[in-house]
């Protein structure tokens, strides 16, 4: 059974680096683990130091360990060339540019970058036998959260869709008289079948999200930071998600006690304030801090990520979705 | 021809006149009212699915645009339809033959 773990938060707090160190974790200890990166900007490429695509690659080496890059963007253009294509080949002339038109102001909506995510999403999850283990490192806080709560209001938009659909077919039926042909029929409507096929990928979705799935935010240990998480704690909460457990990062690392002046100083005063916030972070939220990070001196990568790694305190096989019983 | 041949000749002309008479007044008026409720109904759906053509934006229309192949004749009858209807009173008029 492959598992999934999300993680989250604002923009710029290190969630390439804790998702790639709890990856690495994984692949250490010996389970077949795949990164998934949505960030456009791409921050995998230059934690591991290599290119990687569309399609799942292994990480150079790193025993164990895949990682794919996913553009929302270009999905929503290759959604929007496929379906021109079926356009052309099935529409007459005339209507093509009618409904190309809509086409394009369907792909233009603030949901659609989301929608192709969330397919992506989707088509990962599907393929992903190959796998142990999943590592989501998602775009920042909103959009994705919000995408991760999509599968239940999808599939009761698409129930509404498809309940009207039924009933327009049935009075057309109804309204056919003696052997007049209707003007649609129930049987083999293709409109039908595919609102069910979505239907279906939605209802998938929703099932591997909730049993799984298992997230995890991180944060920095500052104001903007913390709001967001506690946000974020609410918005998956709604979405009946629970969030497995906090990673603080970027904590300033404390001076040595023999140290004196301004940047001792400093670092101690920083610490303290620090560590208020921490007990703050433990007190208000319900949810367990798994892991402190400090700040390291240089860019995340190579041989300090495996340093990182060994920070996480987010047991392996904990990773894996609580068994509720 | 007898009398009894005139006389069914005429009652089946009668006949034909009047279930022609009944199928004009009531039940063709009531299977085009059915017919103009399936349409209203396709309507709602249409704009379910693609209430961006109206600046309303939907969390769905990036995955209805994939019925659109599909949708040809619904979709040029039900921009039609839109486009006559000045108003529902206008449309639900239609129903009735006075």
């Amino acid at each position: 059974m492959t598992q999934f773990t999300f993680f989250g938060g604002k923009g710029g707090v290190g969630k390439t680096t804790v998702s790639s160190a709890y990856a690495l974790e994984c692949a250490d200890a010996g389970l077949e683990t795949l990164v998934v990166s949505t960030d456009p900007a791409h921050s995998t490429a230059d934690v591991f130091d290599q290119e990687f695509g569309d399609d799942p690659r292994p990480v150079e080496g790193y025993d164990g360990l895949s990682a794919v890059e996913i553009d929302p963007e270009q999905e929503v253009r290759d959604h929007l060339t496929e379906l021109r294509r079926q356009l052309n080949a099935q529409l007459s002339a005339a209507m093509v540019n009618e409904v190309d038109i809509q086409l394009e102001m369907a792909h233009q909506t603030p949901g659609a970058y989301e929608a192709a995510l969330f397919d992506r999403f989707v088509e990962v999850m599907r393929n992903a036998d190959a796998y142990d283990r999943v590592v989501f490192d998602t775009s920042p806080t909103g959009s994705t959260l919000r995408l991760l709560a999509l599968p239940d209001l999808l599939e009761r938009w698409i129930d509404r869709l498809m309940d009207k659909r039924e009933r327009s077919i049935d009075l057309f039926e109804k309204a056919a008289i003696g052997n007049k042909e209707p003007r649609r029929v129930m049987d083999g409507d293709p409109i039908l079948a595919r609102l069910q096929e979505r239907k279906e990928r939605f209802e998938f979705a929703g099932e591997v999200l909730r049993e799984d799935a298992a997230f995890y935010l991180v944060l920095n240990p500052d104001e903007l930071s913390i709001r967001e998480t506690s946000r974020s704690l609410e918005t998956l909460a709604e979405a009946n998600l629970p969030v497995r457990g906090l990673v603080v990062n970027r904590l300033t690392p404390e001076p040595e006690p023999r140290e004196e002046g301004r940047g001792a100083t400093y670092l101690r005063q920083r610490v303290e304030t620090e560590r208020d916030r921490l007990e703050h972070i433990q007190g208000e939220f319900d949810v367990p801090v798994v892991a402190t990070i400090e700040t390291r001196v240089e860019e995340v990568r190579g041989h300090i990520l495996e340093d990182v790694a060994g920070d996480l305190e987010i047991a392996v096989t904990d990773g894996g979705p609580a068994r509720t019983s | 021809m007898t009398l009894a041949d005139r006389i069914a000749a005429f009652r089946a002309t009668l006949e034909e006149w009047l279930r022609g008479l009944y199928h004009g007044m009531f039940t063709h008026p009531a299977y085009e009212k059915v017919e103009a409720e399936a349409e209203d109904t396709e309507d709602a759906f249409m704009l379910a699915c693609f209430p961006d053509a109206f600046g309303i934006p939907s969390p769905v229309s990036y995955y209805t645009a994939e019925l659109l192949p599909y949708l040809e004749d619904e979709y040029q009858s039900w921009e039609r339809r839109m486009w006559d209807r000045q108003s529902v009173i206008e449309r639900k008029g239609h129903q009735y033959h006075f």
